[in-house]
C-alpha cells in the first residue's frame, strides 16, 4: 500500500511470516477493523523498509479460510479428523488434567514438546517444561542446532558472522541469502560486496537466484560438502598455504591434522563431489590466499548425516588459513550494542543432572547437554520412543505450529507413532496436517491478533501491536504456555498468567514496562559499535552450557584434535561419512536408482510445511516440483510439467518434473512440506502424503543420523519417471 | 520533450525474489492469477556454464504505445504530465487488440474482461508499490531524466524498440532475449515449479 485513505489507519508491527528470524518491522494497513494492506517499516534498521512476498500476501494469512477459530476436541478415531468445538477453557482444563494425571503415573519425562525451530516463544517451551520436570524439548534437528554444535566445541563460540562489508571474496555454501530473511541484510551486504569488485562463489547443487548472480557456481553433489572441505583442507596443509602465528599460537592438534588429511586428496574427493580437481584445488587456494575472505554456511550442514565432520572441517578452514576475526574474514567476536539484554524465561538454572539424564531420544550425547538452546531429544527419537517403548515411551505431545507427518523422516512411521500416542495436541493458527490424529486442537493468534511479544534484534528493539481483533476463542502462543501453567499448579512460576507482567519481567534491565515501550511506536534503535577483533583468549575459554560449565574447549584454543569428541567416543578429527544411498558409497544401488535426489525446505515463496494456501504465493509455485536436467528428463521420456514418480529404496512421491538448465544432470532437487491445498485456486491438497518429501529418505537408526548430533540426512539416490 | 516517468532495473542484483510481483498484487487487490508485474527467468547456455538472468517487468509505458494505436475504441492515452500509459475502463470494450499488441503481452484481463495494468501506482501516492518493496534494490522508477544519472553510473540501456519502452536495463552478461520478456495471459494458474520460464538462446 503506499498511501493511507482518509478512513485508514497504520499501526506499526512487525512481521512473523518466516522463521526463526522473523521480525521485520512492518506498516500494517487497516480499514474498518480490518488489515487491509502491509507496507515496509523504513525506521526498522532490520529491514530498512523491505519486504518479501510472504510479508504482502499476509493478509491472506490472516484472514485465510483454514483458520482454527475455536479449540477442538476429538469425538472420532484418531485419524478420522472428527471434532466437537470446545471453549478456550474447557481445552485447557482437558490439557492440564491429561498432563497431570501422566505425569502422577509415569512422570513428567512422559511429556514431550515438539520444537517447530527457534522461535521467539521457544523459550516459554523450556520453561514449561522445566517446570514440569521434563528434559523433552524435541528439536527438529533440520536447522541451526547442528552446525552451532560443530561450531561451538571446535572454535569456542557458534557464531561465525561473515563480514561481507569488508570481503573480497565471499563464498556461500549450502546457504541461501535470497530465499531466508530476504530483506534483512545479508542479500544486501552480498550485492553490494560484488558491485565493488567483491568475488562471489557459491556452492550447491543447482543454480539457485543466488549461485546466478556469482562469479562462480560450484556444483557440488548433494550431501558431499564434507568430503570437499576435506579436501581443501589438504590442499592448505600440504601446500603450506596456513596462517603459522595463528596455528601456532591458537590451534591444538594441528599436527595431527597434517597426516590425517593426507587420504582426502583432490582427486578422492573429485569422485565423490562430482567436481573437477581443478575446481577443488583452485577454490582452496583461492579461499587460503585471500586475506579479506569469508564463508556463510548454510543450513545444508544440518541435513547431512556428515554434518558433524563437516561443520568441523570448515570451521577448522576458516581456523588454520587465518580468516576468523579479521576484517572481511569470519567474525566470532561478540558484537557489541549499547543495548540491555533481554531477561530470558528459559530456567535452564534449575536444570539438574537428573533431570538431563532422561532424555528419551538426546539429540547429542548426554555429556554434551544441555546445549545453546537447552536440553533436546531429537524430534524424530521422540516420536519413536511411542513405537518402540525404548528408554520409556513417550506418552503425551504437544506440537505448536509444527507438523510431525510433513517435517521429520519416516512420515508412515509418525503416523503409527502418533496413532499409538496417549494424549496428542496440536497449536496452530489454522489446520494442519498433524490434525488429524490430535486429541485437542489448540488455535492461536496471528501475529495481527497479538501485542505481545516485543522485538530485540541487534540494536532494535520493538513492541509488537494489535492490528486487528481476535475472531474466535483463542489466544496467542505466549498466552497459553501461561494459562496452562496457571492450570497446572505452576502459576507462581508464570506471572499467574499475566502476559503484560512477564513482557514486564523480560524488559527489567531496560527501565521501562512493556506499555512504556509502546509509546515508541517503530522502537528504539540502540548504538550500535564497532567490533573488537581477535579477542582470542575470551572467545576460546568461553563456557559451555553443561550443568558444569566446562568450556567448550578444553585446551583454550581451537580444537583441530578434538579431545572432548575422543573421550565421548567419536574421532577426534574430521572423518569422511558418506550419505545413506549415494554413488560413491552404494555404487549397487545405481542400476535401479541411478540420480541423486535432495531437497530443500524453503523457497522464493514458502517456508517447511506452510503458507501453500495463501493464493498470491501458491499461484507463483502451484504444484509439488522436481528440478531436473533436461537431458536427464528427455532421456526418460518425461517433458517440462509432466507429473512424474520420484522412488528410492524407501518410497516414492509424486510431482511437476520442472526443467531445470541449472541443475547437476546426475541430481534431481525437490521442496519439502507440501500437503497443504489452496482452495482460492482450486488446487488440492495432499493429506495422503503422496508429494512428502521425507518418503524417499532412510530411517536406519545405523545410517541416517549422524551418530554425534542426529543430522538428518536428505539425500539418496532415485529414479525418475513419467507418472 | 514530454515528460516521461519510467524504470530502471538492474539485473545484476535481481535475485528472483517475486516482491515486486506479490507487493503489486496486494496494493491493488489483483486476483492471485493476475500480474501488472512479472520477473522473467532467462537461462542461457549448458551445464555447467550456463547463466541465469532474472528481469522484473510491467507495462513499460512506451514513448509511442503499440497498445494505444491498437485499441480501437481510443480507450488508451499517455497522461501528458509524465507520459503515463492509463487506460479508461468505461471504453475499453475487453476487445484484446492491445494485448495481441504488445510486445510484453502487459495488458491484463481480470474476471471482469476489461483491460487494466500498471498504472505505476497513479493514486497509490508516493513510490510505486513494487520499487518500495524491492529488497535487492535493482528496480528504480522516476522521470526518465533523474534515471538517464543511474542509468550511466551503473551501465544502463534502453530495452527493446521502435515502441520505445520506458527502462533501463543494466545487465553484464550475454545479451537479453527481448522478445522472451513477456508478461503473459494472467487467467489461468501456470503448472509446474518456478513461473515464467523462457528459455533464452
Amino acid at each position: 500500500m503506499c498511501t493511507v485513505g482518509v478512513s485508514e489507519r497504520r499501526i506499526a508491527t512487525f512481521c512473523a511470516m518466516c522463521g526463526p528470524t522473523a521480525g521485520c518491522g512492518i506498516w500494517a494497513h487497516v480499514r474498518d477493523g480490518k488489515l487491509v494492506g502491509i507496507e515496509g517499516m523504513k525506521e526498522s534498521p532490520r529491514n530498512r523498509g523491505k519486504l518479501c512476498p510472504r510479508a504482502f500476501a499476509s493478509t491472506q494469512w490472516l484472514y485465510s479460510p483454514d483458520r482454527l477459530k475455536y479449540p477442538l476436541k476429538r469425538v472420532g478415531e484418531k485419524g478420522e479428523g472428527k471434532f466437537e468445538k470446545i471453549t478456550w477453557d474447557e481445552a485447557l482444563d482437558l490439557v492440564a488434567e491429561r498432563l497431570l494425571e501422566q505425569k502422577r503415573k509415569y512422570g513428567p519425562e512422559s511429556l514431550a514438546i515438539l520444537s517447530p525451530a527457534r522461535r521467539s516463544y521457544s523459550d516459554y517451551l523450556y520453561r514449561f517444561l522445566i517446570v514440569h520436570g521434563s528434559p523433552n524439548y524435541g528439536h527438529s534437528g533440520i536447522c541451526a542446532v547442528q552446525r552451532a554444535f560443530g561450531l561451538a566445541y571446535t572454535l569456542g563460540t557458534p557464531r561465525t558472522m561473515p563480514d561481507y562489508a569488508r570481503a573480497n571474496l565471499i563464498i556461500v555454501w549450502g546457504a541461501n541469502p535470497v530465499y531466508s530473511g530476504t530483506p534483512q541484510g545479508a542479500l544486501q551486504s552480498i550485492l553490494d560486496a560484488k558491485e565493488r569488485g567483491a568475488r562471489l562463489v557459491v556452492i550447491k547443487p543447482e543454480m539457485q537466484p543466488d549461485a546466478a548472480r556469482a562469479d562462480q557456481w560450484v556444483p557440488i553433489r548433494p550431501g558431499t560438502d564434507g568430503a570437499l572441505a576435506l579436501a581443501m583442507l589438504n590442499v592448505a596443509v600440504n601446500e603450506k598455504l596456513y596462517d603459522e602465528e595463528f596455528v601456532d599460537r591458537w590451534c591444538y592438534g594441528f599436527d595431527r591434522l597434517v597426516p590425517h588429511v593426507q587420504k582426502y586428496t583432490p582427486e578422492w574427493a573429485s569422485a565423490v563431489c562430482g567436481l573437477p580437481v581443478d575446481q577443488i584445488v583452485e577454490l582452496a587456494r583461492s579461499y587460503a590466499t585471500t586475506p579479506a575472505a569469508c564463508i556463510n554456511m548454510g543450513n545444508a550442514f544440518d541435513q547431512i548425516v556428515d554434518s558433524s565432520n563437516a561443520v568441523r572441517s570448515v570451521a577448522m578452514l576458516m581456523a588454520i588459513t587465518g580468516h576468523l576475526d579479521v576484517p572481511g574474514g569470519n567474525i566470532i567476536s561478540a558484537a557489541p550494542s549499547a543495548m540491555p539484554t533481554v531477561k530470558s524465561v528459559h530456567l535452564r538454572e534449575r536444570y539438574t543432572q537428573e533431570m538431563v539424564d532422561k532424555l528419551v531420544g538426546p539429540e547429542i550425547p548426554l555429556r554434551f547437554q544441555p546445549f545453546m538452546e537447552g536440553t533436546s531429544s531429537a524430534y524424530y527419537r521422540c516420536l519413536d520412543s511411542v513405537l518402540t517403548e525404548k528408554p520409556y515411551p513417550v506418552r503425551a505431545i504437544i506440537a505448536p505450529g509444527t507438523q510431525p507427518t510433513v517435517i521429520t523422516r519416516g512420515p508412515q512411521r509418525v503416523v503409527e507413532a502418533l496413532k499409538k500416542l496417549e494424549f496428542f495436541v496440536v497449536m496452530d493458527v489454522m489446520q494442519n496436517a498433524a490434525m488429524r490424529w490430535a486429541d485437542v486442537v489448540i488455535p492461536v493468534a496471528t501475529m495481527y491478533e497479538c501485542d505481545h511479544p516485543f522485538e530485540a534484534m541487534g540494536n532494535w528493539l520493538m513492541a509488537r501491536n494489535r492490528v486487528v481483533e481476535r475472531m474466535g476463542d483463542y489466544k496467542s502462543d505466549y498466552e497459553f504456555w501461561l494459562d496452562l501453567a496457571v492450570r497446572m499448579g505452576y502459576g507462581a512460576d508464570f506471572w499467574n498468567g499475566s502476559i503484560e507482567a512477564c513482557m514486564d519481567y523480560q524488559l527489567g534491565d531496560f527501565g521501562m514496562t512493556m506499555a512504556e515501550l509502546r509509546s515508541y511506536p517503530t522502537g528504539i534503535v540502540y548504538e550500535s559499535r564497532p567490533y573488537r577483533l581477535g579477542d582470542f583468549a575470551r572467545v576460546f575459554s568461553s563456557r559451555s552450557p553443561r550443568l558444569s560449565g566446562a568450556p567448550y574447549l578444553p585446551q583454550c584454543k581451537v580444537a583441530i584434535y578434538n579431545t572432548s569428541f575422543e573421550e565421548a567416543g567419536f574421532s577426534p578429527l574430521p572423518e569422511w561419512r558418506p550419505p545413506p544411498e549415494s554413488p560413491a558409497s552404494t555404487p549397487e544401488l545405481i542400476a535401479r536408482y541411478p540420480l541423486v535426489f535432495t531437497d530443500a525446505h524453503t523457497s522464493e515463496v514458502y517456508n517447511a510445511g506452510w503458507l501453500r494456501n495463501m493464493p498470491y504465493l501458491r499461484a507463483i509455485q502451484p504444484d509439488p516440483w522436481v528440478h531436473i536436467h533436461p537431458e536427464t528428463a528427455r532421456a526418460r521420456g518425461i517433458g517440462d510439467g509432466d507429473w512424474v514418480v520420484v522412488e528410492s529404496p524407501h518410497g516414492r512421491i509424486k510431482s511437476r518434473a520442472v526443467f531445470l538448465p541449472g541443475i547437476r544432470p546426475d541430481t534431481v532437487m525437490g521442496l519439502q512440506g507440501w500437503w497443504q491445498g489452496c482452495a482460492e485456486l482450486g488446487l488440492s491438497a495432499y493429506p495422503d502424503g503422496s508429494a512428502n518429501t521425507n518418503n524417499l529418505y532412510s530411517v536406519d537408526p545405523e545410517k541416517a543420523f549422524d551418530p554425534l548430533v542426529t543430522a538428518m540426512p536428505k539425500q539418496t539416490l532415485v529414479e525418475v519417471r513419467k507418472a | 520533450m514530454t515528460p516521461q516517468r519510467g524504470f530502471f532495473f538492474d539485473a545484476d542484483r535481481c535475485v528472483n525474489c517475486h516482491a515486486c510481483e506479490v507487493a503489486c498484487q496486494a496494493a491493488h487487490g489483483l486476483s492471485p492469477v493476475t500480474h501488472f508485474r512479472k520477473v522473467v527467468e532467462v537461462w542461457r547456455g549448458g551445464f555447467p556454464e550456463v547463466t541465469h538472468t532474472f528481469v522484473s517487468i510491467s507495462c513499460l509505458h512506451c514513448a509511442d504505445p503499440p497498445c494505444r494505436r491498437a485499441c480501437p475504441v481510443g480507450a488508451i492515452s499517455k497522461l501528458p504530465e509524465d507520459g503515463i500509459v492509463v487506460v479508461d475502463r468505461e471504453l475499453c470494450t475487453g476487445c484484446r487488440e492491445c494485448y495481441a499488441a504488445c510486445p510484453r503481452q502487459a495488458p491484463q484481463f481480470g474476471a471482469d474482461g476489461v483491460m487494466a495494468m500498471c498504472d505505476l501506482c497513479l493514486g497509490l501516492g508516493s513510490m510505486p508499490a513494487c520499487v518500495a518493496a524491492c529488497p535487492a534494490d535493482s528496480l528504480f522508477s522516476g522521470a526518465m531524466e533523474e534515471l538517464d544519472d543511474l542509468a550511466a553510473k551503473r551501465g544502463g540501456k534502453t530495452i527493446g524498440g521502435t515502441e520505445g519502452p520506458s527502462m533501463y536495463v543494466a545487465h553484464h552478461g550475454p545479451e537479453l532475449p527481448i522478445d522472451a520478456l513477456v508478461i503473459g495471459e494472467g487467467d489461468t494458474v501456470r503448472h509446474g515449479g518456478p513461473p515464467n520460464r523462457r528459455q533464452g538462446g
